[in-house]
């Protein structure tokens, strides 16, 4: 079967419980918005597929499956991430501050390399405003990532926010194919791999 | 703490270990209210992984015990680690320090219990089945050795190698080809040989000293005294579980066999399953022969079953302490005991020896997650007869040295077997305690002793059905800021 892409990217959602990581996802992957997600229960991972200069590029978005709540994320869920999406809200000063615990989460657990960016979610709601946009900007800029804010609510710059996630992560691994082949990884296990045939290998080892 | 924790479960389950975790996804997945809980601020309990950093510190608390919950029965004992390179050395210097290694910490992965996993073995199928194996990666072992007449031998386990393999005859290949096809056609009538050694059946087959070698220690992981019927069930399931996705029958998870507690924690957090590690457990309350609930900070959290790791158990739930011990070695080396041009996963069955018990010898690279470019990573796993650094000194002795592998880092340390004990005596009729990691190579056992408790549990539900792939999964109303969500799976094909 023709693979119907030509990259595959892993990209997680980081951020304190309610900050809006799953309508973010939702937002982009459906575009589509609800308010009355409880946690993210059931949600595993979304994908979407992006053309991004003649590439087809295919994201693939995980969720953090409700274990940031009691800040229980599992080392696994960080391999093999190429991105991360650190999201807080705009209206809860404590999830901007709880940015730098997660940061440290990445650097011990993440690759080195991966492709990091900051949002500022629920910009709709204006009025409630507790962390200003420049304090937004300002962390970013210590941190060396890119910042934006966005409102999966009101549909404001979600879009934006992956492309250009996937933009970064697109030209730092071509730059890394250029330079060299990075060694494979591990296989995924699938029922479809090979049926077994009970005597394959013996019965071709008659000949000896 | 942010946030304080529901208080009203259906099961609560304390320790994250590899069966506490696959009942936790078990129960998640039917659609139980799942609290899983650890006093450990790491996932996986005596099956977890720690980076070198976190494994030294390991070393420095192994008898603290939590206040409230919990003995010392289990406790990782004997930990002896050890430097063998200086602990620093001048800049322009290409040699290893401990100040280079330490550097690199977190690239290694190093596990207390590894394992490896048959291609065909419960395990696999139940990775497959249930959808969890898209939460982590393989890796197959690339060649199985075994230690005969004084050096390494690859076990002939392909075709392949059997052609390669220049130790054996075109005659001894002929009398392999026959045993395997013979033990593979189920025609073979063993019924003389029920109370005789598997030893005493390869020897009635007239196989050479080195075929027995072969078969006896690597193939059916024997030893002289396993009997006939073991030592066949042994070797099916070797031949079984080849051609599947390697070149041997055995994978291995990438960056640690940690990993796996953590890919069923992941599905039973996804089906609704709550997640709190680094707890302060206090205590269970108990009403008679009643578990109802557990005492974690100031909070009480209710619930109608109690799972919990051995370990975590209340001393006096314990009846019988462990009589044996799993004996352990990670060595951190700078080159493959056995040197080739690819670098290799390799398995070494290393038979028994003077008075010591066979030992599972597993060598990793960098491939595999768990260490550095250019390091190894070896673990040593065997029955405990005098204590780790002896049960292992003839091996490393043999394996390690000038002009072979040198190794850079050492720990050994002895993990209590829980698995013998009957760990149901003394606990109310609502809780279930699980034993910690087992000898066996591979997690098959595990997942058998999972699957009965959670059955015992939830007697007639399912034991984790395949899960639903995300683009199966169709959120209705989700336009509407009103409406409920609702999940529905849809049957797998429906589509298609």
């Amino acid at each position: 079967m023709a693979k119907t892409y030509d990259y595959l990217f892993k990209l997680l959602l980081i951020g304190d419980s309610g900050v809006g990581k799953t309508c973010v996802l939702f937002r982009f992957s459906e575009d589509a918005f609800n308010t009355t997600f409880i946690s993210t229960i059931g949600i595993d991972f979304k994908i979407r597929t992006i053309d991004l200069d003649g590439k087809k590029i295919k994201l693939q978005i995980w969720d953090t499956a409700g274990q940031e709540r009691f800040r229980t994320i599992t080392t696994a869920y960080y391999r093999g991430a190429m991105g991360i999406m650190l999201v807080y809200d705009i209206t809860n000063e404590k999830s901007f501050e709880n940015i730098k615990n997660w940061i440290r989460n990445i650097e011990e657990n993440a690759s080195a390399d991966v492709e990091k960016m900051l949002l500022g979610n629920k910009c709709e709601l204006e009025e409630k405003r507790q962390v200003s946009k420049e304090r937004g900007e300002q962390l970013a800029i210590e941190y060396g990532i890119k910042f934006i804010e966005t409102s999966a609510k009101a549909s404001i710059r979600v879009e934006e926010a992956f492309f250009t996630l996937a933009r970064d992560i697109k030209a730092k691994m071509e730059k890394k194919l250029e330079a060299s082949n990075p060694p494979k990884g591990g296989h995924q296990l699938k029922a479809t791999e090979p049926q077994r045939k009970p005597t394959n290998w013996l019965s071709r080892c008659t000949l000896l | 703490m942010d946030y304080e924790l529901p208080t009203e479960f259906d099961i609560i389950i304390i320790g994250t270990g590899v069966i506490e975790s696959i009942i936790s996804a078990a129960a998640s997945r039917i659609g139980k209210r799942v609290l899983h809980i650890d006093s450990n601020n790491y996932y996986g309990g005596l099956w977890a992984s720690f980076n070198l950093d976190a494994i030294q510190k390991l070393a420095t608390v192994e008898e603290t015990l939590n206040e409230g919950l919990g003995n010392t029965f289990f406790n990782v004992k004997n930990f002896e680690i050890e430097w063998h390179i200086p602990s620093e050395t001048p800049p322009e210097s290409t040699e290893w320090s401990r100040q280079s290694l330490l550097k690199e910490s977190r690239r290694f992965n190093l596990d207390l219990a590894p394992k490896l996993q048959f291609a065909r073995g419960d395990f696999v199928e139940l990775l497959i089945s249930s959808n969890i194996a898209r939460y982590s990666e393989y890796r197959s072992v690339s060649r199985v050795l075994t230690w005969l007449n004084g050096q390494l031998e690859t076990v002939p386990c392909s075709r392949s190698d059997v052609f390669a393999n220049n130790k054996v005859t075109v005659i001894e290949k002929r009398m392999l080809m026959k045993l395997f096809l013979a033990l593979d056609s189920g025609e073979e009538d063993y019924h003389n040989y029920e109370n005789k050694t598997f030893r005493a059946f390869l020897t009635d087959k007239k196989l050479t000293p080195n075929l027995i070698h072969y078969v006896l220690y690597a193939i059916a992981m024997c030893t002289d005294d396993t009997p006939c019927l073991q030592g066949i069930k042994n070797t099916k399931r070797f031949l079984d579980s080849l051609g599947r996705f390697g070149k041997t029958p055995f994978l291995f998870s990438m960056y640690g066999s940690g990993e796996i507690t953590q890919a069923f924690c992941r599905l039973s957090a996804v089906f609704g399953g709550i997640y709190a590690l680094n707890q302060p457990l206090k205590g269970l309350i108990l009403n008679g022969d009643n578990f109802e609930g557990i005492t974690c900070g100031t909070q009480e959290i209710k619930a109608g079953v109690l799972v919990m790791g051995a370990e975590k158990a209340p001393p006096h739930f314990i009846k019988q302490h462990p009589k044996s011990s799993i004996a352990r070695a990670i060595l951190i080396t700078d080159k493959s005991i056995m040197e080739s041009e690819k670098e290799h996963l390799t398995l070494l069955l290393y038979p028994p020896e003077g008075g010591k018990n066979s030992c599972v010898v597993l060598e990793l690279g960098c491939l595999t997650g768990t260490c550095p470019k250019d390091l190894f990573v070896v673990h040593l796993i065997s029955r405990q007869v005098e204590g780790p650094q002896n049960d292992f000194k003839h091996i490393i002795g043999n394996l390690f040295g000038p002009e072979k592998a040198n190794i850079l880092w050492s720990c050994y340390f002895s993990i209590p077997d829980s698995n013998d004990l009957d760990l149901t005596v003394e606990t109310p009729k609502n809780v279930t305690l699980c034993p910690g990691p087992d000898l066996d190579l591979d997690y098959d056992d595990a997942v058998r002793k999972a699957k009965a408790m959670f059955t015992d549990i939830f007697p007639d539900c399912e034991f984790l059905p395949r899960a639903p792939d995300p683009e199966e999964i169709i959120i209705e109303g989700e336009t509407s800021d009103q409406d409920n969500v609702e999940l529905k799976a849809e049957s797998a094909k429906t589509e298609e």
